[in-house]
């Protein structure tokens, strides 16, 4: 079943059961209230005929009741029996049940007026008088009756009304919410026909549909922002790696053709290092989307960040002293405990060190600070190199983004993407700026959030 | 030497070459191509070293690896993995492997691995010696002094670490990866020639003045410390 019937069905058939809910209060309202004023006004009517023939006697009692038969309304039944059910006075038909003695009190009863063809339901009372055998009288029901046979038809037609108006309301209803989520599915279905660019429209109601859509929508955003970004990689990964592979292919070619074993063997050493650089590019990537990832989190430990700033300034001063420059450590004053990935981040910050040492050798000083703050650790890594213009530095941070167009050298332009992935691994992040001259580069790195990671 | 060595490997093309270079070097090598066999065979504790492929049929290296250590069997372990970033060698270090060696790996690599490996269980059986000598190097690891022909070297810290460990792993070829790992203890790849230069001063003290060098270069494997 179609799910826009079944709400249309749903909806008519709470539209029926609550108004079946209403008619039903009305009916047995209206129904007691019409038997209870007929039974008022015929014990009513018995008092005061009884107390009429108890101060004026018998002929008082007969003039009241032809007053009464004359000018009470036509549905006023009355007579006064003789001991053998003949009638004295009264507007009624002797009927089989007039003849037999009469109980006394108040009961429902069928009565015959005189004149008329069919005895009708009526309220009656009687009452033993000692003059005669007995008094009655009685009050047709039958305006009350019909009253109630117009309502009760009335209600029966509000009924059914309420019935087909309840399920037209539904169709109304699953019919709008079917657009609304038609329009969302629409949106959806041609997105996975592969158009990422099909939004959800969405009114200016602010309604939950709105919500639903605003957030699919921003969703579409996200998705199609990475995926622009993971074609992007993939792009110039691909395009990254044909340099180094052509090289190889050449390599291995030569390799193949030389006929000297000892420039045979130059060649394939050659090969080999081509392919360890292709390896190292391709770990490289791998190291970055694993920390976009986040999953090294579980391999986090408490470690002094000054002592391994300091470690890895040991590890390159003579690197940095064979290309002509000196590295200087300032050591922090005091100890910088982070929790963290110790490797990673040695990672990161060897990468910054490489590509000072790389590109700002010639400037002829590095320098490398560790800042413990009260919320963040500061590690810099400044050089004299000629520096990276403000309008180029998100391009430099870019995975395979690198400046010069030339790609042969050793650097495959990955070293500060991954710098900046293990930063945010770390909840931190990478910052390019001006050394004046030079170029400082600094990672930050909170050290409450992870403390309380941690606990 | 001549030692057993178990290898876990289901890549039947790796474990042919592996199994052929390590006899070649004098090695008697068992294979199993998954981990279940492999396990089997390891328990009964024979053997000198098992080099574990990482990812496995029916049973996978770090799960065989863990069954292994809780069953204390404490022989040597090298796992071979595809799995290359820092996060997967810190995991597989951390379930109890002695050496971790990403795949691909050229034959020396591993091969200096293996011969460390087998040369730290020799070590462990043996008593430790006190003074570590290399021709007319000596080094005692008590005080980190360094003598060469009797007259006292000056290193720097770093740089005795170096020392000490090519020479505890004398005559045999220690790769520059083995040493950024033991030395440093970084397992990440480093885009430079960082330790070269290290190795190159390293070299210019201990040999510098001396006829005959004892730090040599090994063409496309490293270094190695022999008299």
């Amino acid at each position: 079943m179609p799910t826009t019937l079944r709400i249309a069905l749903l909806a008519g058939l709470l539209a029926l059961l609550s108004n079946l809910a209403v008619i039903g209060f009305i009916y047995f309202r209206t129904h007691d209230e019409a038997v209870a004023t007929v039974h008022q006004q015929v014990i009513e009517q018995g008092k005061v005929l009884a107390d009429v023939y108890r101060s004026g006697g018998q002929a008082a009692l007969d003039d009241a009741l032809r007053d009464t038969m004359n000018y009470a309304d036509p549905q006023t039944a009355i007579a006064l029996l003789g001991p053998n059910g003949h009638e004295i006075i009264g507007n009624i038909e002797p009927t089989p049940a007039t003849a037999l003695p009469l109980q006394e009190g108040y009961r429902n009863a069928l009565i015959r007026l005189r004149g008329q063809t069919t005895p009708r339901g009526a309220a009656r009372v009687v009452q033993h008088l000692p003059c005669c055998q007995w008094g009655g009288c009685g009050r047709i029901a039958g305006e009350g009756v019909a009253i109630r046979d117009t309502l009760e038809r009335s209600l029966l037609i509000a009924l059914v009304l309420a019935g087909l108006l309840g399920l037209l309301c539904g169709m109304v209803l699953a019919h709008y919410v079917g657009r609304r989520i038609g329009d969302i599915a629409k949106v959806a279905d041609r997105i996975s026909g592969r158009d990422l660019s099909q939004r959800v429209p969405v009114s200016r109601a602010g309604d939950a549909f709105d919500r639903l859509g605003g957030q699919i929508n921003a969703m579409l955003d996200r998705i199609s922002r990475l995926m622009e970004e993971l074609r992007l990689l993939t792009d110039s990964l691909a395009h990254d790696l044909r340099s180094p592979v052509s090289r190889l292919r050449s390599a291995a070619h030569a390799a193949a053709e030389a006929n000297d074993p000892r420039e045979q063997e130059e060649l394939l050493g050659s090969v080999i290092r081509q392919a360890d650089a292709l390896m190292r590019i391709l770990t490289a990537v791998l190291e970055i989307s694993r920390s976009e990832a986040l999953t090294g989190r579980k391999q986090f430990n408490w470690f002094d960040v000054g002592e391994l700033a300091a470690e890895l300034a040991e590890m390159y001063d003579p690197l940095a002293e064979e290309g002509g420059a000196s590295l200087e450590f300032d050591r922090p004053a005091r100890p910088a405990p982070l929790f963290g990935h110790r490797q990673l981040l040695a990672q990161a910050v060897s990468n910054l060190i490489e590509n000072a040492i790389r590109y700002g050798s010639a400037g002829g000083e590095i320098c490398i600070r560790v800042e413990p703050g009260e919320r963040v650790i500061r590690i810099e890594v400044g050089d004299r190199s000629p520096g990276i213009p403000a309008a180029r530095r998100a391009e430099a941070r870019r995975r395979f983004g690198r400046l010069d167009s030339s790609r042969s050298d050793e650097g495959a332009g990955l070293g500060l993407a991954l710098a900046e992935a293990i930063a945010h691994l770390h909840q931190g992040k990478l910052m390019l700026e001006d050394n004046a001259p030079g170029l400082l580069t600094i990672l930050e790195l909170p050290v409450h959030s992870q403390q309380s990671r941690a606990a | 030497m001549g030692r057993k060595i178990l290898l876990i490997e289901d890549d039947r093309e790796t474990a042919s070459y592996l199994a052929k270079g390590l006899n070649q070097e004098g090695h008697g090598v068992e294979q199993a191509a998954n981990g279940q066999d492999g396990l089997f065979r390891a328990t009964d504790g024979s053997f000198d070293l098992i080099i574990l492929d990482r990812m496995l049929p029916v049973l996978d290296g770090l799960s065989v690896l863990k069954a292994l250590r809780a069953a204390h069997i404490e022989t040597p372990v090298l796992i071979l993995s595809a799995l290359a970033s820092v996060g997967d060698r810190i995991e597989g270090l951390e379930c109890g492997s002695d050496d971790y060696l990403v795949k691909p790996f050229s034959f020396a690599e591993l091969l200096a691995r293996v011969n460390a490996l087998l040369r730290r269980r020799e070590a462990r059986v043996n008593p430790t010696e006190h003074r570590l000598t290399v021709g007319d190097l000596e080094i005692d690891p008590l005080s980190r002094s360094v003598k060469r022909a009797g007259k006292k070297l000056d290193l720097k810290p770093r740089e005795y670490l170096l020392l000490e460990y090519f020479a505890r792993n004398e005559g045999r070829v220690v790769t520059r990866t083995m040493l950024l790992e033991q030395v440093w203890d970084y397992h990440f790849d480093p885009g430079t020639n960082v330790i070269d230069v290290h190795v190159s001063r390293l070299r210019r003290k201990l040999d510098e003045g001396f006829e005959k060098p004892l730090l040599h270069t090994v063409r496309g494997a490293g270094y190695m410390l022999a008299a």
